[in-house]
């Protein structure tokens, strides 16, 4: 009973829901100020994306005459429930060091489900506009999802075959050359995963017309955005995992993760505004063939080195 | 051929023509019925070589008139065929756009507005009226309320598909498309354009404009002449200098009168401020579509001193209602000089910078060259104008073919490229940037002392044409009057009106991700390029505007990996 | 003040439309994002979609081509939102009014689907961008 009780707690208030709301709200802030920054603006206030919430909330929701009802309805909430069984997990993993056999490979799974659940319910918009976005949402997430998984692959070879987070966070892979590519192309790929430039092809931030959000109002649009803030939160802290030896929660390790945190959020922002945006077919491209080739290369390296015990590699 | 050659060019069809008119300022009127107009249009076109500038129908009280205006620019002098038609129970005359495709939009307006027919035309379809307005209801005529009210009141209770008159189809077109636009949050000017395309090559494109319409040329036939340079003001908010300049030519024309000298310094300084601004602005939108929006920024926040100097000057920062007839309503306070010249000066280096950082990008050389050629023979038969035809080697140029205000006096060139392509057009557009700061200084520096304006009491009967150089392109007015106080009729022509048709020529055979830069390489008057989708054959949208703008932008991308060079980054402020 | 409308005030979306007008309004309005008034750091935000809208910036006189349009638009902004007129022409036709093509004002078309409209206007010819950001929040905290 006090063990349901405690999964409640975890997953609605910490680290769930609450903590990873709040958090992933003000991150998404961080890349709003920072980008009016470099265009020689002012940006928004801290707590701009909360009123953004909180009005959406508000506003009627419409729902096109033409649309799958239950698809478009269901799809907001399916992406935000994957992503935030993610951060969970993932946060777990960090806090109390708890891991179960094959949590990678759920892991992994759960990444994909916001992709899915942009792919639904855009399907379901009966918006051309909105079929062009999931058209190429659907291509994008071919692209990276197999350099992504390529990259895990090299970094639970680095483990000695262990398929459990606690163990993978044990390790630093990024002081390695295999570990330091896989790392590179994560980033690219959680790039694509969050929509952000060059890979927002999909749905344009800003300015631009949202193509796959475009029939979408009210309290849904609300559920999508915090699910996008929410991916701010559990993605780089899925990179900090893997790739940068875990998120340590005591004294100077807490400091010294943090740091890597705000490290991957600033490249991640860096990358979005110094890039214009690119093609589909350019990003399926640059993903399968360049990322691919990289990987690959990546895994055998590091199967080399852990056969013969040579650590850099 | 210089004006004396001209001339006697011209006796050659006296025998088709009841009179020949020569008029002061330039300006040759030829007088014939309505059956002789095919030939003496031809014989303009091709004989003269002379450049189509457009095309006015009059409701006079015994027959309807269709005036066709040409320039001869190579003296400046404007020739207008004045053809009668007698008949006014049926009135029809040849259409000329066989020959000359600048004339299809011009005859399709004025079926719509006076109800005249072009036997032979190729494409007589509603160009300016809304679909719903009833069919045989003629606005310009002058039976017609004046002001005119809608004839069956106001349809606005009508559901849309109601609204969908047959008169207005979309084109034949072998692959049709559909033209819906995601609405544009950066520009929403509604007008759209339809594509047909096959693969990746666009091979036909139509276009709808009609949400802009609002009826201007009927309005100032309630206005007196001085309110009127308040209303054309209003017709483009980026070329609201142009216009009313070229209207006021029109009127001082007609009754004789040269404004005072400084009026025409002021009046020049004002138009090449606003060219200025223009083009800047013009420059930063080119940026954003191929996917620079720091350049978007940059340039428009250089265009800032601009306008705060023309709102310094004329007290607003669009619309300046600073040109009135016989000369102008504000004056630049000589103490404003040095600050003028300062501006210049520091315009003139950002200006320097972007044209340096331009010139020399290979992406944007990769990205724009080649891209949207507009040949010459083209830009000759859709009589394109300003930067659009002057980026394709057609040295026309209004203040220095037909001189204004105080363009004769200063020392400036006129800018050409001969590649035709949407390089070219920045280039040219980015190069008269700098010789407009030239001019501007000159004049300012000159400024003469002296009253901005004479007194005008009367405004005789008689007919002028007043033309400008617009940002876009000449600007051309015919006003004729009755000696009353106001105008009986006044043609107005946006440079934009044969600007945008020529994307005909230029944006066909064109790969679709160059398509939204073509469009807007032509600066249409403001984004028009809003409206725009691509469908396959069953009309299933495969590409709206974002999609093609986003291929415009991963273009640019795609190049840039290839060159792998450095991102365009312009160097601060 | 119930708490829509309180968040709506912190956080105003905006879409913007055309419905026929000299565009002097629109490059005000666009350049409402630009370094110099940046507006987003009052939360206004350009969305590209109606749906996403809490205020629609309407420019021009509505022309009989347009009007059906600026209904439609209505229609699919999700309430509550505002209308904002801005300019002498959507507020009350301009220069424009005696056009036969002209069917507006704005406020005339929008209370044909919907008489408890919220409107504002913001006159001029064009209105500076102080002016529209001024009225946009005069607007927003008269709620």
């Amino acid at each position: 009973m006090t063990q349901a009780l405690w999964s409640l707690f975890w997953i609605a208030v910490f680290p769930g829901f609450l903590f990873t709301f709040s958090l992933g709200l003000v991150a998404s802030w961080v890349v709003r100020k920072v980008s009016a920054l470099v265009q020689w603006r002012v940006g928004p206030p801290v707590l701009q994306p909360f009123y953004d919430v909180a009005k959406l909330l508000g506003k009627e929701i419409l729902v096109p005459e033409d649309a799958q009802r239950s698809v478009f309805m269901a799809a907001p909430l399916i992406g935000m429930a994957g992503v935030l069984l993610l951060s969970t997990i993932l946060w777990r993993t960090a806090i109390a060091e708890e891991a179960f056999v094959g949590d990678v490979i759920v892991v992994i799974y759960l990444m994909v489900l916001p992709s899915l659940a942009f792919i639904l319910g855009s399907s379901a918009s009966a918006s051309p506009h909105a079929a062009i976005g999931a058209s190429r949402e659907m291509k994008l997430v071919m692209g990276y999802e197999l350099p992504l998984v390529l990259a895990l692959v090299v970094v639970i070879v680095k483990t000695g075959g262990q398929l459990n987070l606690a163990a993978i966070a044990q390790q630093t892979p990024v002081y390695s050359i295999s570990g330091m590519l896989a790392f590179l192309v994560s980033l690219l790929c959680i790039q694509a995963k969050l929509g952000f430039v060059p890979f927002d092809i999909a749905e344009s931030e800003t300015e631009i017309a949202s193509g796959v959000l475009m029939e979408y109002s009210g309290a849904l649009l609300a559920v999508w955005k915090v699910m996008h803030a929410m991916m701010l939160v559990a993605l780089p802290l899925f990179l900090v995992t893997v790739f940068l030896g875990g998120f340590g929660t005591t004294g100077w390790s807490l400091v010294w993760s943090i740091g890597k945190y705000v490290l991957i959020l600033v490249l991640l922002i860096l990358i979005k505004n110094t890039n214009p945006r690119m093609r589909i077919d350019q990003a399926m491209r640059f993903f399968w063939v360049y990322c691919g080739i990289v990987m690959v290369l990546a895994v055998v390296l590091t199967t080399i080195g852990s056969y013969y015990d040579i650590n850099w590699l | 051929m210089n004006q004396q050659e001209l001339n006697e060019k011209i006796v050659e069809v006296e025998d088709k023509l009841i009179a020949i008119e020569q008029r002061p300022g330039n300006r040759i009127f030829l007088l014939c019925e309505a059956e002789s107009s095919y030939t003496i249009n031809r014989f303009l076109f091709e004989d003269v070589q002379a450049r189509f500038v457009i095309a006015t129908g009059i409701d006079s009280d015994d027959c309807f008139e269709v005036l066709y205006h040409y320039s001869y620019d190579q003296t400046g002098c404007v020739i207008t065929i004045n053809t009668y038609i007698r008949d006014r129970d049926n009135p029809s005359i040849e259409s000329i756009a066989p020959f000359l495709p600048a004339a299809e939009w011009i005859e399709r307006e004025i079926h719509d507005l006076l109800g005249i027919d072009f036997p032979n035309h190729p494409d007589m379809r509603r160009l300016i009226l809304s679909d719903d307005w009833p069919d045989d209801v003629y606005p310009l005529r002058k039976d017609a309320e004046k002001p005119t009210k809608r004839p069956d009141g106001d349809p606005v209770s009508r559901p849309i598909e109601q609204t969908q008159s047959p008169a207005r189809r979309t084109i034949q077109l072998s692959k049709p498309i559909i033209a819906v636009g995601p609405l544009h949050p950066l520009q929403e000017e509604m007008e759209f354009f339809q594509l047909a395309v096959d693969g990746e090559i666009v091979t036909d494109i139509d276009m709808r404009i009609s949400y802009n319409h609002r009826g201007i040329e009927k309005i100032t036939e309630s206005l007196q002449f001085d309110q009127v340079p308040f209303l054309v003001s209003r017709i483009c908010g980026i070329c609201s200098a142009s216009h009313p300049l070229a209207y006021v030519r029109a009127v001082e024309e007609i009754a004789g009168i040269t404004p005072p000298e400084r009026a025409l310094y002021v009046r020049t300084i004002i138009n090449e401020l606003e060219r200025i601004h223009s083009h800047v602005l013009w420059f930063g939108l080119a940026g954003h579509f191929i996917g620079y929006d720091t350049v978007f920024m940059w340039a428009w926040k250089y265009r800032e001193p601009v306008l705060d100097l023309l709102e310094e000057i004329t007290g607003n920062r669009n619309n300046y209602g600073n040109v009135k007839v016989g000369g102008c309503r504000e004056d630049i306070p000589n103490e404003l000089k040095p600050r003028i010249l300062k501006d210049m000066d520091e315009i003139e280096r950002k200006m320097d910078m972007l044209i340096k950082a331009v010139l020399d990008d290979p992406i944007l050389h990769a990205r724009l060259k080649g891209v949207g050629i507009l040949t010459k023979l083209d830009a000759i038969r859709y009589a394109v104008t300003g930067p659009t035809a002057r980026a394709s080697g057609l040295p026309i140029d209004v203040r220095r073919d037909d001189p204004y205000a105080a363009y004769a006096d200063l020392n400036w060139n006129v800018i050409t490229q001969p590649e035709g392509d949407v390089f070219a057009k920045a280039v040219v557009r980015l190069l008269e940037t700098l010789e407009s700061i030239k001019m501007i200084r000159q004049a300012v520096k000159r400024l003469p002392d002296g009253p901005i304006a004479v007194e005008v009491r009367e405004i005789p009967p008689g007919e002028g044409c007043g033309r400008a150089e617009a940002p876009r392109g000449e600007t051309f007015h015919y006003v004729r009057s009755d000696g009353s106080n106001r105008p009986v009729r006044h043609k107005i022509r946006a440079p934009s009106y044969v600007n945008v048709p020529s994307f005909k020529a230029s944006c066909i055979g064109e790969r679709i991700p160059d398509v939204t830069i073509t469009l807007a390489a032509v600066d249409p008057c403001y984004s028009c390029t809003e409206r725009l989708a691509v469908a396959d054959e069953n009309s299933k949208i495969t590409h709206d505007y974002e999609a093609l703008l986003q291929l415009s932008r991963d273009k640019t991308d795609r190049i840039r990996e290839e060159i792998g060079s450095q991102h365009l980054k312009p160097e601060d402020s | 003040m119930s708490w829509r409308i309180r968040a709506l005030k912190k956080s105003p979306w905006v879409f913007h439309v055309n419905t026929g007008a000299c565009n002097n309004c629109d490059i005000e309005i666009v350049d409402l994002l630009t370094p110099r008034f940046d507006v987003e750091r009052f939360g206004i935000k350009l969305v590209g979609s109606p749906r996403h809208a809490d205020a629609l910036l309407v420019t021009g006189a509505v022309t009989a081509q347009a009007a059906p349009r600026l209904r439609e638009i209505y229609r699919q902004t999700p309430k509550p939102c505002v209308v904002f007129a801005i300019g002498a022409c959507a507020c009350d036709k301009g220069i424009f009014h005696s056009g036969y093509h002209i069917v507006g004002p704005v406020d005339k078309i929008i209370r044909e689907i919907d008489p408890n409209a919220i409107i504002a206007y913001v006159p001029g010819c064009p209105p500076k961008p102080e002016a529209m950001i001024s009225g946009v929040v005069k607007a927003l905290s008269a709620l």
